[in-house]
């Protein structure tokens, strides 16, 4: 409670003097970005503890207590190679592409509220924003492909319009979904909507079940994560990104699971909500047991193949997200009062 | 649409070994498969003509580096043929024994290494690589080290098996028994596995014989041959056992082969212990020189666990003449080619896993 008296965003956000503002802005980012590094990097070594666990092996021991500066050495080390591009590579894409990924996946976690205090601003679309640029992600991937000029990057880039037209459509159905329960398109209505009534995780399982599988889907999780598929395409868009740029796609894997996770925390698990402890808190545990879940689901599962994906993606997922708006509709939207 | 060519290799992170294929794709499906191998020649087979009988198996070993004692046996199974010399009783048994020992562990590994082929992250691997690990102990008991073994001598091994190793063998059996059937709930009961298996890669019985194609790979396409029930060596026809067939002729198939092979396997390892005879299992001290061979020609064929080898030697004194062998990875090699071919990218890896090659022995 003292940290959210200490920096209380909303006090400075709220405030009519655009010098304010922008202090509060700028804590803010601050703020997430010291949150968001902590937790992915923290995440990013229980992968590898995790995964090692699983398979009767210590993982990283050497650096660090428990190896847990493993992560920063392998990111020195990938800072330290030479930056190499193909002959045939399109260089303005082939620059340009990485960050940006980076950039909105960032943008996106910049719009979340956090806790009652700790958020940029309360807008209006929040979620519609969000979605539209997280289905922007995959056609960023897409350019970087094709850009780097190799051939498994091309599969690769292929694979990932085949991976956007299968799964945006049921995670946008399963969002108007959860924009109905609420009645409000903003994350801070969707939360308020949670307090006064069950998690939204009751209200729609079948919800949850489908936009977990599309969230995997959506950040190259197992098993689908075809577009690095590392048995047939080396690491697929990222094939021949060296140094900073592979660095870079390190940040973008600790961003998406971040955002994955606290996103699916947020829309069914009622974000903050929670007794006692603090409302960060809660949101952060919350979207830990589901980063561990995602984890856990990597180190077991096997890879789809392209096609049973797409027909993952059509046979049930569409027909089932229908279904789960249709029921959403009837028993919680329809019912006359 | 205009074919893709890719270089898959010789530097891949999942060939098995050092291979170059040159794949032509359309979009996701492959049309045309060609191997290149010859990475890991290093010319085994004109080297042995330089050797006397008996410098020769640590070679052999090398060729199929994941079940080493199996070549070794069958080159001084050739040996002890050319020079007419009879391998004693005991002797025998724990030939089979260490050979069925070694098809565990090396039908283990392909196992595991095909769940790593369907992108699993190495669990699979990882698991089986683990009690492989527990085959290797009990061989390393019997013959004195864990990977490249030369224990193979004329007439029979370079020593006995130590007096606890039938209960160490016992305790490791039952352990590998639950363990098996446990990774065959823990891999079919998922529906990515069966749904990437099923029906891939499929190889006809006909198709099979006439690409010549052994060992479970054959086995896997139904026709039912097994050099051991075929043309029996050592004591294989006393212990009674079963050769697994299945007719899907897919790569669900080849693996459910190699499961059903391992318990079986267990088994035949235990009623040979249960058999073992007493008496003697030393063979000849190696020596230079080795007895003069009494036949000119010797041929002999025997099951690996990757298909039949079958070795030709034409004896000189105290060396090879030349030694020619039937490599049953290089002929499982090429029916990659006539059994991708409409597959998808994806099941190329799969396809080659459920062949389960190893470039040591394809490229000699």
């Amino acid at each position: 409670m003292l940290i959210n008296d200490l920096v209380n965003i909303s006090f400075w956000t709220g405030s009519p003097d655009i010098v304010y503002n922008l202090i509060g802005i700028v804590l803010f980012v601050i703020i997430v970005s010291i949150i968001f590094s902590v937790y992915g990097y923290v995440i990013g070594w229980l992968e590898r503890k995790l995964i090692a666990r699983a398979q009767y092996r210590h993982g990283p021991t050497y650096v660090g207590m428990w190896g847990i500066l493993q992560n920063l050495a392998d990111l020195i080390k990938l800072l330290a190679k030479q930056d190499l591009a193909l002959e045939n590579a399109d260089k303005f894409l082939y620059t340009v592409s990485v960050p940006i990924i980076l950039a909105l996946s960032v943008f996106i976690i910049l719009i979340l509220p956090y806790s009652p205090s700790l958020q940029a601003t309360n807008l209006g679309f929040g979620l519609i924003i969000a979605f539209t640029i997280i289905s922007f992600l995959p056609l960023l991937m897409f350019t970087s492909g094709f850009a780097t000029g190799n051939k498994f990057a091309d599969i690769s880039a292929q694979r990932s319009v085949l991976i956007l037209i299968s799964y945006e459509v049921p995670t946008l159905i399963v969002v108007a979904g959860i924009a109905m329960l609420s009645g409000s398109y903003s994350f801070q209505g969707i939360i308020q909507a949670q307090a006064s009534n069950f998690y939204f995780a009751a209200l729609m399982p079948i919800g949850l079940i489908i936009f977990f599988i599309t969230m995997l889907a959506e950040f190259e999780r197992p098993p689908f994560d075809l577009r690095e598929a590392d048995n047939e395409l080396i690491a697929g868009w990222l094939t021949d990104y060296s140094s900073p740029y592979y660095a870079l796609s390190l940040f973008i894997d600790y961003a998406r699971m971040f955002l994955g996770s606290v996103l699916i925390a947020i829309l069914f698990f009622g974000g903050w909500l929670g007794p006692i402890l603090p409302p960060i808190v809660w949101l952060l545990l919350k979207a830990f047991i589901i980063s561990l879940f995602i984890i856990m689901i990597r180190a077991t599962a096997f890879r789809m193949r392209i096609d049973r994906i797409l027909r993952l993606g059509w046979l049930w997922l569409v027909p089932l997200s229908l279904i789960n708006l249709i029921i959403t509709y009837i028993v919680f939207v329809g019912l006359p009062t | 649409m205009a074919l893709t060519r890719i270089n898959i290799g010789p530097v891949h992170p999942s060939t098995h070994g050092v291979i170059h294929l040159v794949v032509d794709i359309d979009g996701d499906t492959i049309a045309d498969v060609e191997p290149h191998i010859g990475f890991l020649h290093r010319g085994v087979e004109k080297l042995t003509e330089t050797r006397m009988y008996m410098q020769n198996p640590p070679y052999m070993e090398k060729l199929d580096y994941i079940a080493p004692m199996s070549y070794n046996e069958a080159y001084v199974a050739a040996v002890e043929s050319a020079m007419g010399i009879e391998v004693k009783e005991r002797a025998q048994y724990i030939r089979v024994i260490l050979l069925e020992l070694q098809r565990i562990a090396s039908h283990l590994l392909s196992v595991g290494l095909l769940c790593n082929d369907l992108g699993q992250m190495f669990t699979g691997f990882m698991w089986t690589f683990k009690d492989r690990d527990l085959v290797l102990d009990l061989l390393q008991e019997a013959a004195g080290s864990r990977m490249f073994y030369v224990n193979m001598r004329l007439g029979g091994l370079n020593r006995d098996l130590p007096p606890d190793f039938a209960d160490h063998a016992n305790e490791t059996l039952n352990y590998l028994e639950k363990r098996v059937t446990e990774y065959e709930n823990y891999i079919e009961k998922s529906p990515i596995f069966t749904e990437r298996m099923k029906g891939v890669g499929f190889m006809s019985p006909e198709e099979a014989k006439n690409l010549g194609v052994t060992g479970p790979v054959l086995r896997g396409s139904g026709v039912d041959y097994d050099v051991r029930k075929n043309n029996p060596y050592y004591v294989y026809e006393k212990l009674h056992f079963s050769t697994k067939v299945l007719h899907e002729g897919d790569n669900f198939a080849r693996y459910k082969v190699r499961m059903l092979e391992m318990k079986e396997s267990i088994r035949l390892v235990r009623t040979a212990l249960r058999m073992l005879p007493d008496g003697d299992a030393l063979g000849m001290p190696v020596k230079l020189r080795s007895p003069n061979p009494v036949n000119r020609i010797a041929t002999v064929n025997r099951e690996l666990p990757r298909g039949e080898v079958y070795m030709y030697l034409v004896a000189d004194p105290q060396k090879p003449y030349r030694l020619s062998m039937r490599s049953p990875n290089f002929i499982n090699l090429a029916a990659l080619k006539h059994i991708t071919r409409g597959q998808r990218i994806a099941d190329l890896f799969a396809i080659m896993g459920s062949l389960d090659l190893v470039m040591g022995c394809v490229d000699r």
